[in-house]
């Protein structure tokens, strides 16, 4: 029956769903496992950045995209349409993932995905405020979440963001982007994230099993990278007042104690950072006459994905390896769609390579 | 087998009786651990194969593997048999 339920589309039910009985970790995870052995490989990266665009899309197409280079390819050409194709590829690559998993997995992969349906309501909202066309709009959809791409183009074609609000009546953001005047999109954003997050950590739970501890971990180590990317920001734009910050970071963080640093000044905000765990990964490019925090992000990034990576040799049959596969297909697509943009851009080739997390 | 005066008379189980149980539970036992295992281990070389076919062969020999948890388990129930 379950066979049935699965491939007939149909999801568990919310009860079943968190039933341990009825997942096939062993079945999703080696999986996954093969499917993340088809990503790119590090060596991939110093040929595409010697590629024009046409050969990066050329490149693209006789890889794992070749089907959505193939199916896009009447309707868009250069950049946009590797850029569609990325978009599309994940997409598929996320609804897949629901498909394969039945379950506990499918319900912690649902709860995770929601990212994606928070990403599209902030595109469309600011694409909408901006005045930005459809065709821009769509180019930065990613229907890996429960909104699917036909409701997605259908909103994006919707004349005002108030009819976009209207249309997402039944979804659980409405009380929320009721709130939404015009001028508030970046309290409606960082509000969108938070509710992501606790939502997740709602669907988490309290963590019993070794496994859903790692999860927590792993989520909790997300928010730590958000919010140190977000406060090195801050600091180095000179905002130092709690209340202002306070409100941009994210809860239920793993080590940071935020309302400390918030308070400091970015020196010794720096300095309270060597006893961290992250300061291993970021001690080469931080200092106090750092420019550019490029470096300091992609290199967090890279912890992050890194530990996702152990994480999930620590809890082999785990929901852990099909989330470190998610953020790692995800991470490709970052870096390849970097590297074309960069490239249209007529970007230099070392400014796009310190902004490639190569795993 | 069993003359009539031990089946009015003596214990429920006889020797032979203990002896027959023992080889089932043995062979039954390894018999349910290796499906457990090869259930789980055939669902993941599925897994693997749908994304690469290649691994066919490997997921196979995998796959058969528990299978010798039951061989011992008939070897077991036979050399029970057989004492």
């Amino acid at each position: 029956m379950r066979l049935f339920a699965r491939y007939g589309g149909d999801k568990p039910s919310k009860s079943d769903k968190k039933k341990k009985g009825t997942s096939n970790y062993a079945y999703a995870v080696t999986r996954v496992r093969a499917m993340k052995s088809k990503l790119l490989p590090r060596e991939t990266y110093p040929r595409l950045l010697n590629m024009s665009i046409d050969e990066i899309t050329r490149f693209i197409q006789e890889s794992e995209y070749k089907n959505d280079v193939d199916e896009l390819a009447m309707k868009y050409s250069g950049g946009d349409l590797a850029e569609h194709a990325l978009n599309m590829n994940l997409a598929l690559t996320y609804r897949k993932l629901l498909r394969i998993t039945a379950g506990e997995p499918n319900y912690l992969v649902t709860a995770y995905l929601k990212r994606y349906d928070v990403w599209n309501v902030k595109t469309l909202l600011r694409g909408k405020l901006y005045n930005a066309s459809v065709e821009e709009i769509l180019e930065s959809l990613v229907s890996g979440g429960e909104l699917t791409y036909t409701l997605l183009s259908e909103l994006a074609a919707m004349a005002t963001y108030q009819e976009i609000i209207e249309a997402l009546k039944e979804s659980e953001y409405y009380p929320l982007l009721q709130e939404f005047d015009g001028t508030n999109l970046a309290y409606i954003e960082n509000e969108l994230d938070k509710m992501y997050y606790s939502g997740l950590f709602n669907a988490i739970g309290k963590p019993r099993s070794k496994d859903r501890k790692l999860f927590a971990r792993f989520i909790k180590l997300e928010v730590d990278v958000k919010n140190l990317g977000t406060l090195f920001r801050l600091k180095k734009a000179g905002v130092e007042q709690l209340d202002e910050i306070m409100p941009l970071m994210i809860e239920g963080g793993l080590e940071l104690k935020i309302e400390k640093l918030a308070s400091l000044p970015f020196e010794q905000f720096v300095e309270d950072l060597r006893k961290t765990q992250y300061w291993d990964a970021i001690s080469g490019v931080v200092g106090p006459d750092m420019d550019s925090l490029t470096a300091v992000e992609s290199r967090l990034t890279r912890y992050y994905l890194e530990s996702a990576t152990t994480y999930s040799h620590v809890s082999p049959i785990s929901i852990v390896p099909i989330m470190d596969y998610i953020i790692h297909k995800s991470n490709e697509a970052n870096n390849l769609r970097i590297i074309f943009r960069g490239k249209e851009a007529g970007l230099d080739d070392t400014l796009i390579k310190d902004q490639l997390v190569v795993i | 087998m069993v003359g009539e005066e031990a089946i009015i008379g003596g214990p429920i189980l006889d020797a032979d009786g203990m002896k027959a149980l023992g080889a089932a539970l043995a062979i039954t036992v390894t018999g349910l651990a290796s499906a457990w295992a090869e259930k789980e281990i055939g669902t993941a070389a599925i897994g693997a194969m749908a994304e690469n076919e290649g691994l066919f062969g490997k997921g196979l020999i995998l796959t058969v593997i528990p299978e010798t948890i039951v061989i011992f388990g008939l070897v077991v129930a036979l050399l029970i048999n057989s004492a």
